[in-house]
């Protein structure tokens, strides 16, 4: 009895042995099954079952949990496609929108074989129809007559006249009707189809004599007209349709030729990985963003001086990297990349950039004043930034920017007195602006109202811009303030707080305007969007009461 | 006839031609998150103080949720702002929480010591709360309102003025319709 129990005991171990064993392939297959089945996020067409990543480990280890948790394969695609959306699965649902891409491949085929059907027979009609349906019955005897008799002439393969052509042809064509007798007699052609074909041989067998005969009177009336060397010239011999045939062959050789030769090159230079959120796979290629060549460098930079300005960096830095990849050296590029690094807080980075574009031009100005600025308030480096600036202030001319250089020359030894401890934490907070010399400068302020005949235009997803430019020169907007969907009337300050480039002093005449775009997009300046400029500028920072009428509507 | 043809042939090959143009350069990920307008998923962290912290508790109060990876440079590149931002928020009824994700323990405490990050940060070990969340590049955040609905994506750097824009728009429960795009690198 106890050892009946034993082996009941035993053999549920083992049983269950059995089981645990038969069940791990099963989840492992099944995991790797859906695995194949869902895309690697951050791969380019993998599944997560074949792809090494980090991320497709994890997205695997998650389906096997899901599995263990007795879910079925469709809950865990589900799950999926909740986070990712339905791009996450390699297969698209059958369903929705998704049945597209199953079903259009299909209706492309079917339409590709139809159009192809219609071509074929629309050519094997023409050609059929441009086969002579009859010959010169006297060509045609001839044709048997030589055939029965096998009196043809012999061929004389380095003949280098127009007739050997012919002459091959004549031949080729009498021995497919030996070889269609034989087949005849064999039995491998019906009675019909043999009638058909040696009619259609012997036609062209006649043609062919046909065209030697009438090389032959050819040949009589040169010698005549040799003898009369005025009709000489008008004498000219018709080409055989062979060499035709010859010249669309080559071309079409050719053009294949250079087709192929096109897709190969230029689809292997356009493949690449993708690298960031910028890129295709095709590269620049497709995109209409062919790499710089130095010719186009003006504009490019005019481009990006532009996306600056509106501070679309990432549209910036895309241009400028076009810019330093044709001319790595280029120093506004550099400059523009360096006020780019000051903004993300990369002040290091953002010296290397000046450093370079100096050494190119070594009096750059708004290099240098990009690297004075880097070394005042990026590394608190204010012997070094004293430095520079000096040598800055007597490259520029009497205004503005030479009265901020000024200004900042009298300002950085005071702070340069500061504690060693405030300059620590003020490196540390390098973004935020309000550590900027100009932060007590003061503000600009005022009130914001729109044309009461253009309040029907306002789009609610509008946004409202109030931009300063310095008086002097115009040039990139020295602070821009953002207001989402806007309602007027609107106070407004403009201080320090929002100037665009990093350490920037918001100082002087400012000359101050508003746009309500549109769109919302501050990239794109499209018809519609709404103007208005302060009556009286420039204004001093400080002032009060600089009220602005959006009044205007651009084209 | 000829002129014909080539118009006809032309007009079955262009848009043939710019389909294929377009499928190349379009991203799939930059599809709209599905995930906007949803419940956020729950999770419980452990943060790097030792304490743990689930979306749960937060409900009630609009949360930022930001996934972040010491090797990834824009999130570098937006540390100082999104600690600039909090600075600015933390005594209104607003939550700033830091994800690093594939990241180790040792590199992320280095990430929050070298850019003096006070606000609460944890670590996601097995991934799984960067997959609830549809991560597919870094830095990613998301906004929650109260009730616990994600409000807005920004996939890439986000600077501070639109953090706080969006977050007292996450506080109103305001949902944005697109996911907002910056500078990012694709998780590993």
């Amino acid at each position: 009895m106890v050892m009946g129990r034993y082996i009941i005991i035993a053999l549920c171990f083992f049983a269950s042995h059995v089981v645990f064993a038969a069940d791990a392939p099963d989840l492992e297959d099944q995991t790797r099954a859906i695995s194949t089945e869902l895309r690697c996020v951050v791969c380019q067409n993998l599944s997560i079952a074949d792809s090494p990543s980090e991320m497709a480990q994890q997205m695997r280890a998650i389906v096997r949990e899901q599995l263990q948790a007795g879910k079925s394969p469709q809950q865990i695609k589900d799950f999926f496609v909740t986070k990712y959306g339905g791009w996450v699965l390699l297969k698209p649902a059958t369903e929705g929108f998704s049945l597209l891409v199953w079903i259009v491949p299909f209706v492309a085929l079917v339409i590709g074989l139809a159009l192809g059907i219609f071509f074929i027979r629309r050519w094997a009609a023409k050609k059929r129809s441009a086969q002579p349906v009859t010959a010169d019955p006297k060509l045609l005897a001839r044709v048997r007559e030589e055939f029965a008799s096998a009196e043809t002439e012999e061929l004389d393969l380095e003949d280098p006249s127009p007739r050997a052509p012919l002459l091959q042809e004549r031949s080729r064509l009498y021995a497919d009707l030996k070889e269609l007798e034989f087949d005849y007699q064999q039995g491998k052609l019906s009675q019909a189809d043999y009638v058909d074909l040696r009619r259609d041989v012997e036609t062209k067998a006649a043609t062919i004599l046909g065209n030697l005969d009438e090389m032959a009177a050819s040949a009589v009336r040169e010698k005549v007209a040799a003898r009369r060397p005025q009709a000489a010239k008008q004498t000219e011999v018709v080409p055989p349709k062979a060499g035709l045939r010859g010249w669309q062959v080559a071309v079409g050789a050719a053009f294949l030729l250079v087709f192929g030769l096109t897709l190969g090159v230029v689809i292997t230079n356009s493949l690449k990985p993708r690298g960031g959120e910028g890129d295709s796979i095709t590269g620049d290629f497709l995109t209409g963003t062919p790499t710089a060549s130095k010719s186009d460098l003006s504009a490019l930079l005019q481009e990006g001086r532009t996306a600056f300005n509106k501070q679309d960096l990432r549209k910036a830095i895309e241009v400028f990297k076009k810019v330093l990849a044709a001319d790595p050296n280029q120093p506004e590029a550099n400059s523009y990349m360096g006020m780019i690094l000051m903004q993300a807080g990369h002040a290091d980075g953002a010296l290397m950039a000046f450093d370079k574009a100096l050494s190119q031009v070594p009096n750059f100005a708004m290099a240098l004043w990009g690297k004075g600025m880097a070394l005042y308030q990026g590394k608190q480096d204010y012997a070094g930034a004293l430095e520079v600036f000096e040598k800055l202030l007597p490259l520029l001319p009497p205004g503005e920017d030479r009265n901020a250089v000024v200004k900042l020359l009298a300002e950085i030894p005071a702070a340069g007195k500061k504690p060693q401890g405030t300059a620590k934490l003020a490196a540390t907070t390098a973004p935020s602006s309000s550590s900027a010399p100009s932060a007590s400068s003061g503000q600009i302020t005022g009130q914001i109202t729109i044309d009461p005949k253009l309040k029907a235009a306002i789009n609610p997803q509008a946004v409202l811009f109030v931009i300063a430019r310095p008086a002097a020169g115009g040039g990139p907007p020295l602070a821009v303030k953002k207001i989402d969907r806007p309602s007027f009337p609107l106070s407004y300050s403009l201080g320090a707080e929002n100037v665009m480039t990093q350490g920037m002093p918001f100082t002087g005449k400012i000359t101050v305007t508003v746009r309500l775009d549109q769109d919302g997009n501050p990239g794109t300046r499209g018809p519609g969007d709404l103007t208005g400029n302060f009556k009286k500028n420039p204004v001093e920072v400080g002032s009060k009461n600089v009220d602005i009428v959006l009044d205007q509507v651009a084209k | 006839m000829a002129l014909r043809r080539l118009i006809v042939t032309l007009a079955v090959i262009a848009p043939v031609l710019w389909l294929l143009a377009f499928g190349f350069q379009r991203d799939a990920r930059h599809i709209n998150s599905p995930l906007i307008a949803k419940q956020a998923a729950p999770f419980t962290v452990t943060l790097f103080d030792g304490g743990k912290l689930s979306l749960s508790d937060l409900r009630g109060k609009a949360v930022f949720l930001n996934f972040w990876a010491s090797w990834c440079p824009p999130c570098r590149a937006e540390a100082r702002d999104l600690e600039a931002a909090w600075q600015k928020v933390k005594d209104k009824n607003l939550v700033f929480l830091g994800i690093a994700l594939q990241d180790t323990e040792k590199d992320s405490r280095a990430f929050l010591e070298e850019f003096k990050i006070t606000y609460p940060n944890g670590r996601d070990e097995s991934g799984k709360i960067g997959v609830d969340y549809g991560t597919w590049g870094i830095p990613e955040s998301f906004f929650i309102d109260p009730q616990g609905r994600i409000t807005y994506k920004h996939v890439g750097g986000i600077r501070a003025a639109l953090v706080i824009a969006k977050l007292e728009n996450a506080a109103k429960g305001i949902v944005s319709a697109q996911e907002g795009k910056g500078d990012f690198v694709p998780v590993r």
